[in-house]
């Protein structure tokens, strides 16, 4: 990035923090703040370790430094500015959750567009949130678009503050749904008589909750699917399964047919061929419903999370706090886009032209100078893909 | 009241009778020699027999005891000892309560204190977290978690929990379970502290006395030798079903596991150890693996013992060996003491080979 460029940058984030408000998270006085601030050379150094006490306001401070990158600790700390963990005093973190395009499965790099990644990341955003919020039941969420690849949301629940490493690796597996047994799911039941000489087992899935309800949602959906095909197709799709056969495969269906409200009511035993068949869906649940979360951001209690209402340095867009009901209709590329850099354009020379999508509309860029609407400008030069041109 | 506070010590309420009815505790360690002696026990019971041994009848020296058992295990200063210790009194807490709370109005027993779960739930912080429901309680996942990491086995994980709404549905043996590991932490928290010279001098013996013991089983745990001929008969019947694929029950899994990990072996070569049959597992054999040796969780577990063995019914084919032992590890000991030099050949040694 050439000197003109950088200088342009850094005056325009100014102009952005002079005209925005920043509401800092609670607490924001025991949080370590840590910040990258615009330098030459590929390096970035961090500057951390600060506490609020040393910046000062943040938004003075914001607009007094106007950096590349802003971020604060998702740990509260009895001496926040102090240089190593150790001397910090962890008091409590928040629970933070990254979604990440980099990671996510179903997202071809360098053949998905952004807006096709963004969507692929707000789906498995939804499915966090259905896991946070009807689950694990929290309220205190907040959901921010990250300003580049992907969505965060922060927890402040009371009952998740004092969480240790190893207690958020249980909620990091659980959204993953990793770990997850089958048997476990299940529980069994002693019951004796009907009509037999020794006891036998009820197996009963779980449905009051966790993964057990989804295994048995899919699992009766196919269900469902079955009793609406004609004899032979219902056949052909069971013995479909491996391990299934024909004696099995009736053996189902007729047990979907007599006895579907056992198996609404999650009782696997009225077949071993049915409590096999609902194994099969615990997979296809995982794979349909688990958060691909970026994991170590999770367990972490001192990681650095970028600030809602700050410019992501690497793309010009802000990075946005949401509301849970505006979340279906914010569109990253534009409702992201800084209102400051609207409305006006500037000279620039593009290195590595392509397709730029922002503001609503995708418009194939060309290389050499040129002039661009501000945001589409500042986005390219952040991203290291053009240099600013003299007006 | 002076019961309660002696059959549950821990309590916060028994540390201020101990608090405001004795002079200093140096005192007590100089003058008392009963509670002294019960204190040793305590200790030595949970290094030896995972309990916390006979109580006393005198109900002042079987509170005192408690708070001297502490310090012992502070002069001691060994992390293990720590571990151990807290597990003994958690574990011995935990079958009183439970045998407390099951006991009807009308047949108290002559220990009963009087103690209720609601009492023990507050004094966790519990009472806010967990709520009675049809069949059982629900318990907020904050609470869960903390808890349910001490507990042994993969049905404590929150994947496989029907968490709804912030609650973890448990049953009452769960939820006793889960007050146990509460004992536990509470026992641990602030141990060892800095024991006061002079107190230190006067528990010399008892000291030296309790680091013998645990130097004794810290040869236990340091063979490194795996000759899968010479295991007891136990291990070697709970092998052979995992390799021939059968699904064991976590007892007995989480028993050869932990065997296995006392003898040497890491998570690799117990995971190789099992793939003779393909479907054993291998992430989750990785991770019962770590779990048990310490590596992802804050308790290194060790083998069980012949008793825990044969009350769970994994103690099958005993022989001649078995009638003078009391410990799995006892008996692999001495078969490879016995053994010559010459015929121990190394299980991981002769994979190497094969490969």
């Amino acid at each position: 990035m050439e000197e003109r460029t950088r200088a342009y940058l850094r005056g325009r984030f100014r102009d952005y923090y002079r005209r925005t408000e920043i509401t800092p998270p609670p607490e924001a006085d025991e949080r370590e703040w840590g910040f990258i601030p615009w330098t030459d050379g590929p390096g970035t150094t961090m500057v951390r370790h600060r506490s609020l006490l040393e910046l000062g306001d943040i938004e003075d401070f914001l607009e007094r430094k106007r950096p590349r990158h802003v971020y604060f600790s998702v740990g509260r700390y009895d001496d926040p500015g102090a240089g190593s963990m150790g001397e910090k005093g962890w008091r409590s973190s928040d629970l933070v959750f990254d979604l990440d395009a980099d990671h996510l499965p179903g997202v071809t790099l360098g053949e998905d567009s952004y807006a096709e990644m963004l969507a692929i990341c707000k789906d498995a955003l939804y499915r966090l949130l259905d896991f946070l919020e009807d689950d694990f039941g929290f309220s205190e969420l907040e959901i921010v678009f990250s300003g580049g690849r992907g969505y965060h949301v922060h927890v402040r629940d009371d009952a998740v503050l004092d969480l240790e490493r190893d207690h958020r690796r249980e909620i990091v597996d659980y959204v993953r749904g990793i770990g997850l047994e089958y048997d476990h799911l299940v529980d069994r039941e002693t019951v004796s008589g009907l009509g037999r000489k020794t006891p036998t087992e009820r197996r009963t899935l779980r449905i009051d909750g966790g993964w057990g309800r989804r295994v048995h949602g899919y699992f009766m959906a196919f269900i469902e699917e079955l009793l609406n095909l004609p004899e032979d197709d219902a056949l052909e799709r069971l013995t479909a399964f491996e391990g299934i056969g024909e004696g099995k495969a009736k053996a189902t269906l007729n047990a979907a047919r007599n006895n579907r409200e056992e198996l609404e009511a999650g009782n696997v035993t009225v077949h071993t061929a049915v409590s096999q068949l609902a194994e099969r869906f615990l997979e296809e649940a995982v794979e349909r419903d688990n958060a691909p979360i970026d994991e170590p951001v999770t367990t972490d209690t001192n990681r650095l999370i970028r600030l809602p209402g700050s410019l992501h340095g690497g793309s010009g867009l802000a990075v946005c706090r949401l509301d849970r009901a505006e979340l279906e209709a914010f569109d990253p590329l534009a409702d992201a886009v800084p209102d400051p850099f609207v409305g006006h354009e500037i000279a620039v020379d593009v290195e590595e032209g392509g397709e730029v999508e922002l503001g609503g509309k995708i418009r194939t860029v060309e290389e050499g100078p040129q002039s661009l609407p501000e945001y589409v400008g500042i986005f390219l030069m952040a991203r290291g893909r053009a240099e600013k041109e003299k007006e | 009241m002076q019961r309660l506070h002696a059959r549950y010590p821990f309590l916060e309420a028994a540390r201020e009778t101990v608090a405001s009815e004795t002079v200093e505790l140096a005192t007590v360690v100089e003058r008392d020699p009963a509670v002294v002696e019960r204190a040793v026990e305590r200790v030595v019971a949970s290094l030896e027999d995972g309990d916390t041994g006979e109580p006393s009848r005198d109900t002042r020296t079987e509170l005192l005891s408690y708070p001297v058992a502490r310090v012992l295990v502070s002069a001691v200063e060994e992390n293990v000892l720590v571990r151990k210790y807290a597990r003994a009194e958690a574990e011995e807490a935990h079958d009183r309560f439970r045998t407390e709370f099951e006991e009807t109005v009308e047949l108290k027993s002559a220990a009963s204190s009087g103690l209720t779960r609601e009492t023990l739930l507050s004094e966790f912080d519990l009472a806010g977290d967990v709520r009675a429901v049809e069949g059982g309680y629900r318990i907020g996942v904050g609470a869960y978690l903390p808890l349910a990491a001490g507990c042994w086995g993969d049905e404590w994980r929150l994947v496989n929990r029907a968490l709804s709404d912030g609650e973890v549905p448990v049953d009452e043996t769960e939820l006793h379970a889960l007050l146990r590991e509460a004992v536990r932490a509470r026992v641990e928290e602030g141990l060892p502290f800095a024991v006061p010279e002079e107190i230190v001098d006067s528990l010399e013996a008892e000291v030296a006395r309790v680091r013998e013991i645990l130097a004794d089983l810290e040869l236990t745990r340091e063979i490194d030798t795996v000759v899968p001929d010479l295991f007891p008969p136990c291990m070697t019947a709970l092998l052979d079903d995992i390799r021939k694929g059968e699904h064991l029950p976590h007892h007995s899994r989480f028993a050869i596991t932990a065997f296995l990990a006392s003898i040497g072996m890491d998570t690799d070569e117990i995971v190789e150890l099992y793939r003779v049959n393909s479907s054993f597992g291998e992430e989750m054999t990785r991770y019962q693996t770590d779990h048990i040796r310490g590596e992802t969780s804050p308790t290194e577990y060790s083998a069980p013992s012949c008793a825990t063995m044969q009350s769970y019914g994994d103690c099958v084919n005993m022989d001649d060996l078995c009638e003078r032992i009391s410990h799995p590890m006892a008996y692999y000991e001495r078969r490879l003491d016995d053994a010559d030099d010459e015929e121990i050949e190394d299980w991981r040694e002769a994979e190497l080979e094969e490969a």
